[in-house]
C-alpha cells in the first residue's frame, strides 16, 4: 500500500488509552483514505475519538495497531525523532486553542518552524511576513498573542501551519473558540489555502457549517467510522 | 537549527525568568568564586615562597656535585665509582634534556694579586667556560662587556674596585710609622715611583677598572733541596667588564674575578708542575681528589671546582634535577626546595579545590532543580514546539544550552567576585607589611615585601569559567532528556 504527496491513508488502526490492565479502547479498526488536495471534515459526537484519530495522523502518538501512511511514508513506524522531522517536512497543525507561544510576536511565532528547520534569518523573516500577509495580518506582525483577537490568533496559527509549505494540514476544531462570524472567515481562509496551495486539509469539527464547506465528511461514532447521509446532519 | 538561533531562544527563556536564573547562578557563582579565590591564594603564596627562595640565588642555575649516595638515597656510592667534575662530566651533563648550558668553573690553585696603577688587591681567579656561560652571565654585567672569548680578559665583581688598596698611601703611612720608630715592614720591597699628590682619607674613592689594562701577579713556591724557592709571574689582562651588584648572598667572595678557563688551566699547570711538588700542596690536602688524580698517570685531567648547569625555566628545575641524579650527580641548590614547595602547595590546592568543588556540586543540584521546574512550567510550550517541527535533539540542545548558560553566568560572575576579592586582599597585603609577613614574606626579600598575595592567572580564569559552564551542561543532561522525551500530545493537553 502506497500513496502519493498529500494523500493520507489510515489502515486498520486501533487505539486505546491507559497503560497496564486498565486500557480504555478509543478507536476500533479505523480505515480512512484522504486524497491529495481534499478538504475533509472529521465529525462526531464528543468523545467519539476525533482528536485521538487526528493525533495519530499527526504522529503525536502511535497507534496500538494498524498503519498510517502520509505522502507515501508509513509514519506509524517512525520513532519520536523521525516523527518530529516528518512534521517539520510535510505537516502543519492548527489547534483549537491556537497554542501560540505567548512571549513571541506573531511574526516570531510564524518563524519558529523555519528556525527549527535551520532556515536563514533573512529568508525566514520574508517567508513569515508573506504568510502573515496572506492570512490578512500584515499590520500585526509585531504583536504578541495576547494583543490579538481570537480570530487573529487563529490566523497566525494557520500562517504558522503553512509556513513550511506542508502537503497536509491537520486542524483540531480550529473554529471551536471563535464566534460564528470569525468562524466563517477562518473557514474561508482555510479553503482558500486549500485551493491556492493544493494543501490537503483534515479538520475536526462538530460544526455543521464546517462540514457543509468541506469536500467530504468522515463520521466517527464510538471509535468507529460510520457512513452517514449528509442530509441527516442537516436534519439534526 | 542554527546555533545563533538557539542561543537567542535560550537567552529569551533565561531573561523571562530573570530572578530564578540569577538565584540559581548565584550558587555557581559562589562555588566558582571559592575555587578561584582559594586556588589563586595558594598560587600566590607559592609564588611568594618561590620568590623568597630566589633570594638565595637564581633558581635556574644549579651547582652540580658528584653524588655520594645512589639516587634511591640508601646505598652509598663507593669512592672509586663516584663521578668527577671533569670534562667528561661536562659532556654528560650537556646531553641531559632541559639543560641549556653547562658552566664549569675552576679556580686558581693559589693566590693572586691584581695591580692597576697605584692600587692593588688580592684576587680570587675563577676560570669559567666563556662560551657556555655567556648567555647567563652577560645579564649580570653592569659595566663593559662579558668575556668575549679572547685570551687575557677579566671580569671583576662589583665590589672589586672598592677592595683595591692604595698601595702608595699605605706605604706612605708605613713610612710615617717607620719614622716614629715602629720598625721595618717586611712587605716593603720598594721599586714604586713615589706619587705625592694623593690626599689622605680617600679610602672610599674607587677606581673605574673597566676598559683598563691590569696586571695579575701570581707567585709560586717550590722546594729545591728542601729550600723554598719563590717565582713570580705577571700577566697583562684587560678588564672588560664589571658584574652588577648581586643582592643575594653571593657564593663567592667580593674579590672574585672571572677569567677564561684556559688561562686558569695554564696557570694551574704552572703553579703545580707535575712531579715538582709531590710533597707540597698549597691547600694542605684540602682537595684529596686532585691529589689522587695527579698521582695517577692521567696528568692532563682537570677537575673543576664546580659545574653550574642552567635550565631554561623554573618548571624544568625538577625534572632536570631528577635526570642529573640518574647519571650519578647531585645538585645542591635552593631549587631543591622547589620540589617540596610545589608538593606542599599541590596538596593545599587539592584540599581547597575539593572544598570549593563541593559547593559547586551543591550549585549543580540547584541547576538541576531549576531546570526541572522550568520543564514543568514549559511542558505545553515544549509540546507545541515538537508539533510545529522541533526535533527531540532540538529540545535537548535548547535545555542543555540553557542550563550551561546558567553555569556560565555563575562562572563569569564568580570569577569577577573572586577577582575583586583577590584585588582587595592584595591591596590589604600591600598596605600592611606586617600582614604580608605573617603570610609568607619572611624570606630575605625583606623590605620589598609582597606585591601580590594572590594571583589569578589567565589559565585559572579560563578554567573556572569553562568548568562552571561544564557543570551547567552536566546538570542539564537529565532535565534535557526529560524535556525531549515529553509526549507532544500529553504536553499540549497539560495546562
Ligand atoms: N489522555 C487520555 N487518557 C485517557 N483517556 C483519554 C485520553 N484522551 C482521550 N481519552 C478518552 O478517549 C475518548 C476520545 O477522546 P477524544 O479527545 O478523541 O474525543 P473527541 O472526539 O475529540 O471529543 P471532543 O469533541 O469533546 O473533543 C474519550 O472517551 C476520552 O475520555
Ligand atoms: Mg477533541
Amino acid at each position: 500500500m502506497s500513496n502519493g504527496p498529500g494523500e493520507l491513508t489510515v489502515k486498520d488502526v486501533q487505539h486505546s488509552y491507559g497503560t497496564g490492565k486498565i486500557k480504555v479502547p478509543v478507536l476500533y479498526d479505523i480505515n480512512v483514505h484522504i486524497d491529495n488536495r481534499e478538504f475533509v471534515a472529521l465529525c462526531g459526537t464528543s468523545g467519539s475519538g476525533k482528536s485521538t484519530l487526528l493525533s495519530l495522523m499527526a504522529g503525536l502518538t502511535r497507534p496500538d495497531a494498524g498503519q498510517i501512511h502520509i505522502n507515501g511514508e508509513e509514519i506509524s513506524r517512525y520513532n519520536e525523532n523521525e516523527l518530529c522531522l516528518f512534521r517539520r517536512r510535510c505537516m502543519g497543525f492548527v489547534f483549537q486553542s491556537f497554542n501560540l507561544l505567548p512571549n513571541l510576536t506573531a511574526l516570531e511565532n510564524v518563524e519558529l518552524p523555519l528556525i527549527f528547520a535551520g532556515e536563514s534569518v533573512k529568508r525566514r523573516r520574508q517567508r513569515a511576513a508573506d504568510m502573515l500577509a496572506m492570512v490578512g495580518l500584515d499590520g500585526r506582525t509585531g504583536h504578541k498573542p495576547n494583543e490579538l483577537s481570537g480570530g487573529q490568533q487563529q490566523r497566525v496559527s494557520i500562517a504558522r501551519a503553512l509556513v513550511n509549505n506542508p502537503s497536509i494540514v491537520l486542524a483540531d476544531e480550529p473554529t471551536g473558540n471563535l464566534d460564528s462570524v470569525t468562524e466563517k472567515e477562518i473557514l474561508q481562509l482555510m479553503r482558500q489555502m486549500n485551493r491556492e496551495h493544493g494543501t490537503t486539509f483534515v479538520i475536526v469539527t462538530h460544526d455543521t457549517e464546517v462540514a457543509n464547506q468541506s469536500d467530504r465528511v468522515i463520521h466517527l461514532q464510538d471509535g468507529r467510522v460510520v457512513q452517514k447521509d449528509t442530509t441527516m446532519i442537516h436534519a439534526t | 537549527m542554527k546555533l545563533l538561533d538557539s542561543l537567542r531562544i535560550v537567552w529569551r527563556n533565561l531573561w523571562r525568568m530573570k530572578l530564578r536564573t540569577i538565584l540559581t547562578s548565584v550558587g555557581v557563582m559562589i562555588g566558582t568564586a571559592a575555587i578561584v579565590a582559594m586556588i589563586s591564594l595558594s598560587l600566590g603564596l607559592r609564588e611568594n615562597a618561590v620568590k623568597s627562595l630566589e633570594n638565595f640565588g637564581n633558581l635556574t642555575e644549579m651547582d652540580v656535585q658528584p653524588a655520594y649516595m645512589s639516587p634511591d638515597g640508601q646505598t652509598p656510592i663507593p669512592p672509586e665509582q663516584m663521578k668527577k667534575l671533569n670534562y667528561q662530566a661536562v659532556q654528560e651533563l650537556k646531553q641531559i634534556e632541559g639543560i641549556e648550558s653547562v658552566i664549569p668553573v675552576k679556580s686558581l690553585q693559589g693566590g693572586a694579586q691584581i695591580k692597576l696603577g697605584r692600587r692593588e688587591g688580592d684576587i680570587q681567579l675563577m676560570g669559567i667556560d666563556v662560551h657556555e656561560s655567556r648567555s647567563s652571565k652577560s645579564d649580570e654585567i653592569e659595566k663593559g662587556t662579558y668575556l668575549t672569548g679572547s685570551a687575557n680578559e677579566i671580569v671583576v665583581t662589583y665590589e672589586m674596585p672598592r677592595m683595591m688598596r692604595d698601595v702608595e698611601k699605605e706605604r706612605r703611612e708605613a713610612r710615617k710609622r717607620n719614622a716614629s720608630g715602629a720598625g721595618s715592614d717586611p712587605m716593603m720591597q720598594g721599586g714604586y715611583p713615589p706619587y705625592g699628590m694623593e690626599g689622605g682619607g680617600s679610602d672610599a674613592a674607587t677606581v673605574d677598572m673597566v676598559g683598563k689594562t691590569a696586571t695579575l701577579v701570581i707567585n709560586r713556591q717550590f722546594m729545591v733541596d728542601n729550600e723554598p724557592k719563590f717565582e713570580k709571574k705577571e700577566i697583562r689582562v684587560r678588564v672588560v667588564g664589571q658584574l652588577a651588584k648581586s643582592d643575594g648572598m653571593s657564593r663567592f667572595g667580593g674579590n672574585m674575578a672571572f677569567v677564561p678557563l684556559e688561562m686558569i688551566n695554564e696557570l694551574n699547570k704552572w703553579l703545580n708542575p707535575e712531579g715538582m711538588n709531590q710533597g707540597f700542596d698549597p691547600y694542605g690536602g684540602m682537595q684529596p681528589q686532585q691529589k689522587r688524580t695527579r698521582s695517577r698517570t692521567e696528568q692532563e685531567e682537570v677537575i673543576f671546582d664546580s659545574i653550574t648547569v642552567k635550565v631554561g625555566s623554573r618548571e624544568q628545575v625538577e625534572p632536570t634535577l631528577e635526570r642529573v641524579q640518574r647519571i650519578g650527580f647531585e645538585i645542591y641548590s635552593p631549587a631543591r626546595a622547589l620540589k617540596e614547595i610545589n608538593q606542599f602547595f599541590f596538596v593545599v590546592q587539592l584540599i581547597l579545590g575539593g572544598i570549593a568543588a563541593i559547593s559547586l556540586l551543591v550549585a549543580s543540584i540547584g541547576i538541576i532543580n531549576t531546570m526541572i521546574m522550568s520543564i514543568l512550567e514549559r511542558t505545553r510550550e515544549i509540546g507545541i514546539m515538537k508539533v510545529i517541527g522541533a526535533t527531540v535533539y532540538n529540545i535537548r540542545w535548547l535545555f542543555l544550552i540553557e542550563s550551561g548558560f546558567i553555569g556560565l553566568i555563575g562562572g563569569i560572575s564568580g570569577l569577577g567576585l573572586a577577582w575583586g576579592a583577590v584585588q582587595l586582599l592584595n591591596y590589604v597585603a600591600r598596605s600592611n607589611p606586617e600582614f604580608s609577613n605573617v603570610l609568607g614574606g619572611g624570606g630575605p626579600g625583606g623590605p620589598e615585601g609582597i606585591q601580590q598575595l594572590a594571583v589569578v592567572p589567565l589559565w585559572l580564569a579560563g578554567f573556572a569559567v569553562g568548568f562552571a559552564f561544564l557543570i551547567g551542561i552536566l546538570a542539564g543532561i537529565f532535565p534535557a532528556f526529560r524535556a525531549s522525551r515529553l509526549s507532544p500530545l500529553q504536553a499540549i493537553r497539560s495546562e
